[in-house]
């Protein structure tokens, strides 16, 4: 890592969500600074998805703060977090199933942060996006008929398309083969090496461990650790989550 | 995308246009050849039917939100011109003012109907249009129940009608089209597909509902205030009327939901045969059209453009083996 820290992008406050009598997340805090990929990862239940649809703007903390760049942006919905330089993937895909791969994109450069009228101008960038996340090809395929490694690209060439700063990944590679998972995660090394932070949450504690400059360990909705790969996998704590508290002791 | 891509786009657009230009002359010079009143009134009555099935679709179809409302626009739009005209103001400024009442009345439903999603809204809408029928029915300065006349000094002249319902429906098809091809289209067809998956990529469903809602209202605003105007007389059992709602959203659906030219051939065929069914049929007329929209829904969602397609579809694979 840089040793003079880069300014933080993302910065979470002690943030809270209860669902009825349940905390799903509690006094989570931490920072994300940009041109990293920060993972985090968990158990079941651990609070991953919960934590991450209060980032996107899906749910609303009972308490806590989310600041963007500095501003506040708790409350605000997610086409508005967009505009912010905020978007996200979704873990079980989301396409606009009767467009064209390319129509999907084009949306989503019309409507990002630097958002586009022309519709011509619109489709070049959308064109560019898709190339970049290589399924330029399925430009005029229906987003319907694609198989589930392509919407999950196509997933991510919608959101990217938007312009983010943040970009939010909801297990990319939830379903896909093994050569299938290491291109996403060359994909995600690309577009961080593009300039775009990535917020990446998934189940495979492998992929996050592979990818990541920075992970955050979660356990029934509180943070457990945090740090760079290596010092997560020695993580005494960390251990004990995944593997009990035998498995912990004997390293 | 390659320029030469982009060429064939323009080429293909021109082409597009040529069969829309040559229905208009058609329909410009058809009634100077026939000269039957008898079918200027038919087309007359078809381009306001197609004018509203065109409207209805930029939010039911384009957008997906399916409103069994439309009649209050449509009897705001009539009252609106009515009121105007009757105060000797010229009938085409009537018009414009029908469809802005329209849009500010679309504006009033909008903002606690959109609150809700998918059947809660369609729900929602027919609980508005009732309420505003009886309140219209009891209305004392418009006649209530009884309906309103409407008196020009002027003599009628039928084809200054047919002219400006055919202008009217041409109006409406060139804003859908145009529509259907802008960014503000891709907002609405992409909040049918998913309001969420929209809004997450930074599309605002409810401002962007609310203006298809505006520019639907408008035009079907228009459409009353010009039927008002040929009829002289309208009553809310009539223009406010629940079996109006359902006629404007019937069109859309028979011809082809969500394309550009569906609900412009469900309206030209609605149009041709409803007069011909209701006094074939006067007792059941509304049996068949519930019996069709279920045939449709069932077997046909694409209505008779989608089918038309597949047909076209069929035949050409056939020829290529």
């Amino acid at each position: 890592m840089v040793s003079a820290e880069p300014k933080p992008i993302l910065q979470v406050e002690k943030l809270t969500k209860h669902f009825g009598g349940l905390a799903a997340v509690k006094d989570v805090s931490f920072e994300v600074r940009q041109g990293q990929i920060f993972g985090f990862i968990g158990p079941n239940g651990a609070g991953k998805t919960t934590l991450f649809s209060l980032i996107a703007g899906a749910l609303k903390p009972t308490s806590g703060s989310v600041h963007s760049h500095g501003k506040n942006i708790v409350g605000m919905k997610p086409f508005a977090r967009v505009k912010q330089g905020i978007a996200r993937t979704h873990q079980i895909v989301r396409p606009f199933r009767d467009m064209t791969v390319l129509e999907n994109v084009q949306v989503a450069v019309h409507f990002g942060r630097n958002s586009v009228s022309s519709a011509r101008q619109a489709r070049e960038r959308a064109m560019a996006v898709l190339s970049a996340v290589g399924i330029d090809k399925l430009a005029n395929t229906r987003a319907a008929i694609l198989s589930v490694g392509q919407q999950k690209r196509l997933e991510i060439a919608r959101a990217l398309a938007t312009d983010p700063h943040l970009l939010l990944c909801d297990e990319i590679c939830g379903g896909l083969t093994h050569a299938e998972t290491d291109a996403m995660l060359q994909l995600l090394r690309s577009i961080r090496d593009k300039g775009t932070t990535v917020m990446y949450v998934e189940h495979d504690v492998k992929a996050i461990t592979a990818v990541c400059d920075r992970i955050m360990v979660l356990n029934y909705g509180q943070k457990l650790a945090e740090g760079t790969p290596d010092h997560i996998q020695n993580d005494p704590a960390v251990i004990e989550a995944y593997l009990g508290t035998s498995a912990a002791r004997s390293k | 995308m390659s320029s030469s891509s982009a060429a064939q786009l323009h080429v293909s657009r021109r082409r597009d246009a040529i069969l829309p230009a040559v229905l208009l002359v058609v329909f410009v010079v058809l009634p100077l050849l026939l000269s039957s009143p008898n079918i200027n009134r038919l087309l007359f009555v078809t381009f306001l039917w197609i004018t509203t099935s065109v409207a209805w679709n930029i939010l039911g179809g384009f957008t997906g939100q399916v409103s069994f409302g439309f009649a209050v626009f449509y009897g705001v739009g009539a009252y609106t011109a009515a009121l105007i005209i009757n105060a000797g103001v010229s009938p085409y400024l009537a018009f414009p003012a029908a469809g802005a009442s329209a849009a500010i009345v679309s504006l009033m439903v909008s903002l606690p109907t959109f609150r809700l999603r998918g059947p809660y809204f369609a729900i929602a809408t027919i609980g508005v249009s009732e309420a505003v029928r009886v309140v219209m029915t009891n209305v004392e300065f418009t006649g209530g129940a009884s309906g309103y006349r409407i008196v020009e000094h002027v003599p009628f002249r039928q084809l200054e009608h047919y002219y400006t319902a055919l202008a009217l429906a041409a109006i409406a098809i060139a804003v859908s089209a145009y529509i259907a091809q802008t960014k503000f289209g891709y907002g609405l067809k992409a909040i049918r597909q998913d309001e969420d998956a929209a809004s997450a990529i930074g599309v605002n469903p409810y401002t962007y509902k609310l203006r298809a809602h505006a520019v639907a209202g408008a035009l079907t605003g228009m459409a009353g205030g010009v039927f008002a105007r040929y009829a002289a007389f309208i009553h809310p059992q009539g223009v406010f009327g629940f079996q109006t709602s359902v006629s404007i959203l019937l069109m859309p659906v028979i011809g082809g939901i969500g394309t550009v030219w569906g609900p412009v051939i469900g309206g030209g065929v609605f149009g041709i045969v409803e007069e011909e069914i209701v006094a074939s049929f006067p007792q059941i007329h509304l049996l068949l059209y519930g019996c069709l929209l279920i045939a449709i829904v069932l077997f046909e969602p694409g209505g008779i453009l989608g089918g038309l397609r597949k047909l076209a579809g069929r035949i050409r694979g056939k020829r290529r083996t």
